[in-house]
């Protein structure tokens, strides 16, 4: 039987729904993989092609013809490039979040829900690598982004953030990785075991790396995670901040602000997690992914919402106090261009999604209705995107009056933007149907029968 | 879940105990106060001032930081934390003595801050500019507002806790979780707008927006050394409080977190400010790295970060008591350190120490510790009839 999440408890309700044993977790699970493909997942699959389509053709011109195909002009040197990197940069915050922090508060409803919001991240990181890889024009010197020794003698300048965002980034790229692989082990070893075809049982055998599920595959198992976990931590602090650097040494009234790094960190927390639920409400549907996946996670996650989203509207409210306290002029105009000027519109839409609306999680009854949920996801995605779009808009009127400009974008930055959803989707569907979605091992440890004082199951006859 | 057989529990701290605590705390005080009375009346009217702000700032933070455990505690409806929350509810009781001992700074504000002067404010455009905020009726306002606040939160979440102490009823904490997001609103709003007023406008040309969570950086960090140190003592000796090693991990475990938190927030704000190299942000930072402040600067780097860093990362220095003890103390110090080093500065070109420093910080500490502690002798020290305190207790550390 569902939990009845009505009846306000003192203590949480199990993670599990409906009683499952050991084995129907197993079942449920593999069950996805192992199923042939079904028409859902193969329609769902079309548009996710047709935009990874898109997306080679828009980079495939931007290399034949140059990033002059874009919207950027002169002030705006930085464009819908540098708003798709941080916001998909910040969306694979949730994931590490999720499997990392939760991990070190001993959260355990993440069980659930870190296998994919772990690959949504490896995903998102993907995504957002390509903008700053295509930007650099000739994308067949990209590999100078890497000091890597010559005979011109010629190095990155390691005093700028941007060379800090390679480093910070693909180190986040290859813990994150690690981690997601280190938990897929002992699921890998089952879908070994209950393999029917030979080649299921050669790729899933070599990808378990021999787990027998031994006391000491456990006990190195547990050690790995606990390390990786903390390693991962301070990553997802040092990814956006690094990200927020980009913006927040410069000069640019707008941008040069110390309140910066938390804020960004905030910033991709909230919409990380937006995307977790636009991902996870559809998912356990088609799935039914519901026992694992219960209201209560959803819930959960609708809370982190409202909190990093306050937290963000707290830093906006601090930046427009002091832009005025400061007494700066320049702080003073950015701020009241950014809200009353040209761009006043995408201001409207930020403060509309990311403040505004998520107040509607403050009922219950909103945070219980998935419909209603999964919209808001939405409208935080968007909003999300729009705020790194404003405050890269920040650049259209810089200190000289006569270089003001307005920017819009051209069909090949959109078409780019959505060709990395497809991208995006492309990877994500693959990994729902040939990955386990829920990690397997992890939920069967936070199931009632784990306790080893457990004593259910009298009607069968057990009794330790 | 099975059924454990708890061991027996006497949720009141033994009278000898709270004896010597009391009699200690008195003497420190009414010590630290005359010191500090005297040397008022010596004369030193401005070290005064600036030394009664750097012990008013240490004790109000840590009492912010217990008030933000609290809160935090209902808001995640957390059960491990539950052990040690009466602690943490006694000691945000002492808000409203915060209240009283901010009255010498509301007597001394021409003497602390310059945009009080109305002829400082008639030259300075920059201070005309801020002076809808930064005056003195509103500048009196707030802080009224905020002693309100704390106020009503810090008696309200000790009040629940108390009574739950009798009747064991849940109702209790569905009470307190209910208040919980908008006590959480309140006290990030109004320990952002207290800082920036007591703390960020002694320099009143100097702004940065990261500054409200610098200061509740270092408040958490500290509100988690008293936590230990007093759950220390709690547990010295036998006692049957129930509380055990587990508990006290936990809370080195949270010092230890914030001490990061704290470095990072301490970090943003230097790097940004020092990348960017604005004359007008930079100031703060040239002041603060000349004269012989740059040592009390990097005692902070040294002593706030790098030492506590991997002294107290190990699970086992956590558990040692001995070690989380001289850690905690440590954090306390470096705590005193950090206000000094936003403060003093404005009053005092050269480093330079005074006697009333000690006495304000030992006089003050001394009358906070006696209303904290006065505030066991009829209440339960842990709140041993909350339906999650035998969780926290047994809560899997490992």
């Amino acid at each position: 039987m569902a939990h009845n999440y009505d009846a306000e408890t003192l203590f949480p309700p199990p993670l599990v729904d409906n009683d499952l044993s050991f084995g129907e977790v197993t079942e449920k699970i593999c069950g996805i993989v192992e199923a042939p493909p079904n028409h859902k997942w193969l329609l769902a699959l079309i548009p996710a092609l047709t935009g990874l389509t898109i997306l080679g053709g828009a980079i495939g011109w931007l290399i034949w013809e140059g990033t002059g195909i874009w919207g950027l002009n002169n002030p705006m040197g930085w464009g819908w490039a540098i708003v798709n990197f941080v916001f998909w940069v910040g969306i694979g915050h949730a994931g590490t979040l999720i499997s990392a922090i939760l991990f070190l508060f001993r959260q355990r409803w993440r069980t659930a829900i870190n296998r994919f919001a772990e690959a949504m991240t490896i995903f998102a990181v993907i995504c957002a690598l390509i903008f700053p890889g295509i930007h650099v024009g000739r994308v067949w010197a990209a590999y100078w982004m890497l000091p890597l020794p010559n005979q011109m003698s010629m190095w990155p300048n390691f005093r700028s953030p941007l060379l800090w965002d390679v480093f910070a980034v693909s180190t986040y790229f290859t813990v994150s990785l690690m981690f997601w692989y280190v938990g897929l082990v002992p699921d890998m070893a089952t879908l070994r075991d209950r393999a029917k075809s030979k080649i299921g049982f050669w790729i899933y055998g070599v990808l378990s790396l021999g787990w027998r599920g031994a006391n000491r595959h456990w006990q190195n198992y547990e050690r790995a995670y606990l390390l990786l976990a903390a390693l991962a931590t301070p990553l997802v602090l040092s990814v956006h901040t690094i990200v927020s650097f980009d913006f927040a040494v410069s000069l640019i009234p707008g941008w040069h602000t110390t309140i910066f790094p938390p804020y960004f960190v905030a910033g991709a927390i909230f919409s990380g997690f937006a995307m977790v639920l636009t991902l996870a409400i559809p998912a356990r549907k088609i799935f039914g992914l519901e026992d694992f996946i219960t209201v209560r996670h959803i819930e959960n996650m609708t809370k982190i919402i409202l909190v990093t989203g306050m937290m963000v509207g707290y830093a906006y409210a601090m930046e427009f106090f002091i832009a005025w306290y400061s007494g700066s002029e320049y702080e003073s105009f950015a701020f009241v261009n950014r809200a009353l000027g040209p761009f006043g519109w995408a201001y409207f839409i930020m403060v509309s999604c990311n403040v505004i609306t998520p107040q509607i999680f403050w009922f219950k009854k909103m945070r219980t209705n998935m419909t209603v949920v999964f919209i808001l996801s939405i409208f935080v995605n968007i909003g999300m995107w729009f705020e790194r779009f404003v405050i890269t808009m920040s650049l259209h009127r810089d200190f000289i009056p006569s270089s003001w400009d307005y920017y819009s974008p051209t069909i090949f930055d959109i078409l780019t933007f959505i060709g990395s959803f497809g991208l995006f989707f492309t990877l994500f569907i693959l990994f729902m149907k040939f990955l386990p979605a829920v990690a397997m091992a992890e939920v069967k440890g936070v199931l009632p029968q784990a306790d080893p004082h457990w004593s259910g199951y009298h009607e069968e006859g057990h009794d330790d | 879940m099975s059924a454990h057989h708890a061991p027996q529990i006497n949720p009141m701290l033994p009278p000898e105990k709270l004896k010597k605590g009391l009699a200690l705390a008195a003497l420190l005080g009414l010590g630290g106060l005359a010191a500090t009375g005297a040397g008022y009346w010596m004369g030193e009217h401005e070290q005064f001032y600036g030394s009664w702000l750097l012990a008013f700032s240490f004790y109000t933070t840590i009492a912010l930081g217990a008030l933000f455990y609290v809160i935090l505690h209902h808001l995640t409806r957390a059960s491990w934390s539950t052990g040690l929350r009466r602690v943490a509810e006694n000691l945000a009781a002492n808000l409203p003595l915060m209240a009283l001992a901010f009255l010498p700074i509301a007597f001394g504000l021409h003497t602390l801050y310059h945009w009080s002067h109305a002829d400082a404010v008639a030259v300075d455009p920059f201070l005309k500019i801020k002076s809808p905020y930064l005056n003195e009726t509103a500048f009196y306002i707030r802080a009224g507002v905020f002693f309100v606040v704390w106020t009503l939160m810090a008696f309200f979440y000790r009040r629940q806790s108390v009574a739950q102490d009798k009747t064991g009823a849940e109702s209790h904490n569905f009470k307190m979780r209910k208040l919980a997001p908008i006590s959480m609103i309140l006290f990030a709003l109004t320990l952002t707008f207290a800082a920036f007023d007591w703390l960020m406008s002694l320099d009143p040309h100097w702004f940065s927006t990261i500054f409200g969570l610098y200061v509740f950086s270092g408040s958490v960090v500290s509100f988690f050394a008293v936590l230990s140190l007093v759950a220390l003592w709690f547990t010295s000796g036998k006692s049957e409080l129930g509380l055990t090693i587990g508990n006290l991990h936990d809370s080195g475990k949270l010092m230890f977190g914030f001490i990061v938190f704290w470095t990072y927030i301490a970090f943003s704000q230097y790097f940004l400010i020092w990348y960017a190299n604005i004359p007008e942000e930079t100031i703060w930072y040239q002041v603060r790295l000349s004269n012989g402040w740059q040592n009390v600067s990097m005692l902070l780097m040294v002593g706030h970060f790098i030492l506590p860093f991997f002294v107290l990362m190990s699970r086992h220095a956590k558990r040692n008591r001995l070690v989380l003890g001289l850690g905690a103390a440590w954090m306390l110090f470096m705590h005193v350190v950090d206000l000094y080093f936003v403060i003093m500065p404005t009053l005092h070109h050269h480093l330079h120490m005074h006697w009333l420093d000690l006495s304000s910080l030992v006089g003050l500490g001394g009358v906070f510790a006696l209303f904290f502690l006065l505030r066991f002798r009829k209440v339960a020290a842990v709140p041993h009839q909350d339906p999650q305190f035998q969780a926290s207790l047994e809560y899997d550390n490992a």
